[in-house]
């Protein structure tokens, strides 16, 4: 079992992608594990024949366990075999990490080789190069690979993070799926996919453990609608370069909650929810979020939000937040009741910007009504660790640093 | 008109230029009467005169040494090595005082030496060298290494008219083995990079007769089963380096190998490999790889000789493992 991050200690097999006696690449794909955060396929350590399966579908097991042997070719040729007694060689198959992220790479270092040019044109073209398909040796992906995937695949439009209006036109009505068998009463029941299933046991031990309350906060955003166009960004980076300052004051919502012990935290870890559209939602995080600008936050956000949908988020990608944002108002929703994604004790909600009639007084006190864009702050946050008072507090604060942003 | 061989461009440079300019002349060992030891000379006591194409003593410190005082006083000399191993005797005169006399002393040394250099015919280790790094290494020195008759009419033609002193490298493989239809009137070929053929996957950086087996090696890729399009940079000149040429080369195939008659160590291409580590190193998608003779003196055996230097098939399966990188 692969060691796939920090604090993961086990995975579960959830499918093998080759059988005993198949012939295996390096780098192929052995088989897909599943840990309480993602899911993630295991490159073989070894070209060779699998020889034996040694922990079956739906096994969970501890990282480093042995889960299956694979013959290496010729392994009896091979010098570097340490003698004994068994021959043909066996290579262990305790496999690297999701991603190649420690994959072997046929020289000892770690991760797949990106030559200079290659990684160049990753950042200029903000290309995830896991998406890739190289043709170099070892699988390299080269400038040819990369010229190549430029030219199949215009970069997908980004999905917005954000929408000046809730109205949207209607989706097209999706394809009929082949009919699956019903019930006596005409409906459907399938198994609940696992990402549904693992969100479903966090959002009801969060129910369970916490003591939930919101407050809401409304914010004219007209400095950040400015200010983002200014910088080519969604309003999110905007907001949350808001919030990791805010939280400087505000230390008691940038917590954890252990029972009866609070952990707070000068850095902040921002987890960013997002959707993954039918097959649920994850919550990707930015480690040291408070060292980085609106524009890297930005980047940041983009990367996770595109390797997310992507399926290639590795485990700590998704652990240690200290604080989430979630952002749903990209599909029209004015007010929600966030779930705080336990243990921490605050969730904020950024809901749609709307244009809306409101008043406003200039500095003689003289009242007017004008159109601005406003959004609803809604703070989920655990009664256990804080009061009312200071959830409200917070939300004035990081309202009066929006309004004033420019 | 019949195509003319490298050898017979040189002397036709020559003959150019002695005609054009009365300050232009030639001197060496057998170059007068005999008309050099490989007949590139053949002819031109007959038109100029033996003031015009001077015989001198096997003294190639004295060759040098007077070609720069003549240089000095206002005329054109050419100078021949009977082989190019043999400037060694002249290694002084021509890097200690002609290189460095424009520095010392302001004064112009407009001298050319022709050096017949490189092997692949038995010459042994006293015939066959190319020394091309020792001057490269001297500060005030040009060193032009043509690799076609055109190149070497015209390259010798600016060599001639440089106020420099120039090292000019003549390879004895190409003298009759390459030949080619040369315009009536001579121009000067400019001491830049030529791109000898373009290709986009690869860059193969070579001058001399390297750039024949370079070219050879290309077309065997290009007819390969996955058809690589091989960039071949004829360096030309490689003092002064054009190194814009290089960079855009490497700039466009993102791999480069670069290939060495001369001994590896120090050799033009390790200039080449440093440039291109230094100012296109975001630009490769590959190590920058160096074909060259290794650090040995040249063979006498042919077969021995053969495995020393670099051919077209050792250049074609480095290519080929660039390409697969």
């Amino acid at each position: 079992m692969p060691h796939m991050g920090t604090s993961v200690v086990e995975g579960t097999i959830i499918g093998w992608s080759k059988q005993v006696g198949d012939h295996v690449d390096l780098d192929e794909t052995l088989c897909e594990v599943t840990t309480d955060k993602v899911d993630t396929e295991c490159p073989s350590p070894a070209a060779g024949v699998l020889a034996e399966i040694l922990v079956d579908v739906g096994e969970t097991v501890d990282v480093g366990t042995v889960v299956a042997r694979i013959e290496v070719e010729g392994g009896v040729a091979t010098p570097a075999t340490p003698a004994g007694p068994v021959a043909p060689a066996r290579a262990e198959a305790a496999a690297p990490a999701s991603n190649g992220a420690a994959a072997a790479n046929g020289n000892g270092a770690a991760g797949p080789r990106v030559s200079p040019v290659v990684a160049r044109m990753a950042a200029v073209h903000d290309l995830d190069l896991a998406q890739i398909p190289g043709t170099g040796r070892g699988g390299r992906v080269t400038k040819k690979d990369v010229l190549a995937f430029l030219d199949r695949a215009p970069e997908p439009e980004e999905r917005p993070l954000h929408s000046e209006s809730p109205y949207r036109p209607d989706d097209a009505p999706p394809a009929p799926a082949p009919s699956p068998p019903r019930d006596d009463l005409g409906g459907v029941p399938q198994p609940l996919s696992r990402i549904r299933q693992a969100i479903g046991r966090a959002m009801l031990a969060s129910q369970l453990t916490t003591a939930t309350c919101h407050t809401v906060v409304e914010c004219d955003m007209s400095r950040v609608e400015n200010r983002r166009r200014d910088l080519g960004l969604t309003a999110l980076p905007l907001v949350s370069a808001a919030v990791v300052e805010t939280l400087r004051g505000f230390g008691q919502l940038n917590a954890t909650l252990d029972g009866t012990t609070i952990t707070t935290y000068e850095r902040v870890h921002l987890g960013i929810a997002v959707s993954l559209g039918d097959d649920g939602l994850i919550v990707p995080v930015i480690h040291d979020a408070q060292d980085l600008s609106p524009q890297g936050l930005g980047t940041r956000i983009k990367d996770l939000a595109r390797r997310a949908r992507a399926g290639q988020l590795v485990p700590d990608d998704v652990q240690g937040a200290t604080f989430t944002i979630t952002n749903p108002g990209a599909f029209g929703a004015t007010i929600a009741t966030p779930i705080i994604n336990a243990p921490q004790v605050a969730i904020l909600d950024l809901e749609a910007i709307i244009r809306r009639p409101v008043v406003i007084t200039d500095d003689d006190n003289n009242e007017s009504i004008a159109i601005r864009p406003m959004v609803n702050l809604v703070l989920g946050w655990d009664h256990r660790a804080i009061d009312g008072v200071y959830a409200a507090q917070f939300l004035t604060a990081l309202r009066r640093r929006l309004e004033a942003a420019g | 008109m019949a195509p003319t061989t490298y050898l017979q461009a040189i002397g036709a440079g020559l003959r150019e230029e002695m005609r054009r300019d009365e300050r232009v002349f030639v001197m060496g060992e057998d170059v007068g009467a005999f008309g050099g030891a490989f007949k590139v000379t053949d002819g031109l006591v007959d038109e100029f005169g033996p003031a015009r194409v001077r015989d001198t003593p096997i003294a190639e410190a004295a060759i040098v040494g007077t070609a720069v005082g003549a240089a000095i006083a206002g005329l054109r000399p050419v100078c021949e090595m009977q082989f190019a191993d043999f400037v060694a005797c002249g290694f002084d005169q021509l890097v200690n005082v002609a290189g460095k006399m424009h520095y010392r002393l302001g004064l112009a040394v407009p001298l050319v030496v022709r050096l017949p250099v490189g092997g692949g015919f038995s010459g042994g280790p006293f015939h066959s060298q190319n020394p091309e790094a020792w001057f490269m290494h001297a500060p005030g020195l040009k060193v032009v290494a043509p690799s076609t008759p055109a190149d070497a009419r015209g390259l010798l033609l600016s060599a001639i008219r440089d106020p420099n002193p120039v090292v000019f490298l003549e390879h004895k493989h190409l003298y009759r083995r390459v030949k080619e239809e040369l315009p009536e009137v001579a121009s000067p070929t400019p001491m830049t990079a030529r791109i000898a053929r373009a290709g986009d996957d690869l860059t193969i950086v070579a001058y001399g007769a390297m750039v024949h087996a370079a070219l050879e090696a290309a077309e065997a890729l290009g007819a390969d089963g996955d058809g690589a399009s091989v960039e071949v940079l004829d360096l030309r000149s490689l003092v002064p380096l054009d190194e814009e040429a290089i960079l855009a080369s490497v700039r466009k195939t993102s791999k480069v190998l670069v290939v060495d008659e001369a001994n590896a160590t120090c050799a033009a291409g390790a200039q080449v490999a440093a440039l291109v580590a230094d100012r296109a190193f975001e630009d490769l998608d590959g190590p920058v790889r160096r074909i060259a003779t290794p650090d040995i003196p040249i063979p006498f055996s042919p077969p021995l000789e053969q495995a020393a230097l670099p051919s077209a098939s050792t250049i074609a399966e480095a290519a080929r493992e660039l390409l697969d990188y």
